[in-house]
């Protein structure tokens, strides 16, 4: 399996941010405007529209124009590669360890590597 | 620490010759990838696997621990995601007791457990069900939550 696909590291760098996090979970709830988004941290609004460009950029969320509103909301598809890619560390790690069980079986017991 | 993935195994063999098999370039590209590692603090090595269609196949490391024969780490980065790996080894009777934890995954991983899961989890309810849930959500409108306090207790 691939651990990175086109543009996926940008979901990964945008969810390895609290902030992000938290502006992803208050979306969760529904569509919001900036300022809605804004209220609940002591950030600047520049601040704030920077986190939601990067969500925006990873294709977490969607943003839409209403009169002279910006309404974001999340878009979580691609949290999915963010899944596989833990899980297929988890697999990777068996594999290997068991691989390294049978390398141990063929090395010498003492002197040098074969 | 904040642990992720961990792994405990018990090898029939003595402590040194695992720590030869963890930390010998060669030995490592038997069993792991080819690197180019050096059991240095502080040495920047690569491991390298066939690339595949979206993964340019390298993984970026520096070696932050070396404390033969017992303990080695190094950081993993992968695309944007740093993480670290780290092997405890010990001496037990039946062999040499190993160790291995891939730290870095808790702070995503978690929340999205808690975020998408709609009860009480566990690694094997996260291992069973989220990705049946994730299967079956499409993304789309709210995410089901549970309370903060339940996230927090495990």
């Amino acid at each position: 399996m691939a651990l990175t696909r086109a543009n996926s590291g940008d979901v990964f760098a945008a969810v390895g941010d609290a902030t992000r996090r938290q502006v992803l979970d208050l979306l969760g709830k529904g569509e919001l405007p900036v300022r809605r988004i804004a209220a609940p941290f002591s950030m600047s609004r520049p601040a704030i529209s920077q986190h939601l460009r990067i969500l925006r950029d990873a294709g977490l969320v969607r943003v839409r124009q209403a009169g002279r509103e910006r309404l974001y909301r999340l878009q979580a598809q691609p949290l999915r590669q963010v899944y596989d890619w833990a899980a297929h560390y988890e697999r990777f790690w068996k594999d290997k360890l068991s691989k390294l069980g049978e390398h141990l079986d063929r090395m010498p017991e003492k002197g040098k590597l074969r | 620490m904040k642990r992720d993935l961990h792994f405990d195994v018990t090898y029939p063999h003595p402590v040194e010759k695992v720590w030869l098999a963890l930390t010998d370039p060669q030995a490592i590209a038997q069993w792991l990838m080819a690197n180019d590692f050096e059991p240095r603090v502080g040495h920047r090595f690569q491991f390298r696997e066939k690339p595949q269609p979206g993964w340019d196949g390298i993984v970026n490391c520096e070696v932050t621990a070396v404390d033969p024969p017992h303990r080695l780490s190094y950081s993993w980065r992968n695309g944007n995601l740093d993480t670290k790996v780290s092997w405890l080894l010990e001496s037990v009777p039946e062999g040499t007791r190993v160790q291995l934890e891939h730290t870095g995954f808790r702070g995503v991983r978690g929340w999205m457990a808690c975020r998408i899961l709609g009860k009480g989890w566990g690694s094997r309810i996260l291992n069973r069900n989220l990705p049946a849930l994730l299967a079956g959500w499409t993304g789309e409108g709210p995410v089901p939550q549970i309370p903060e306090a339940q996230c927090r207790n495990r």
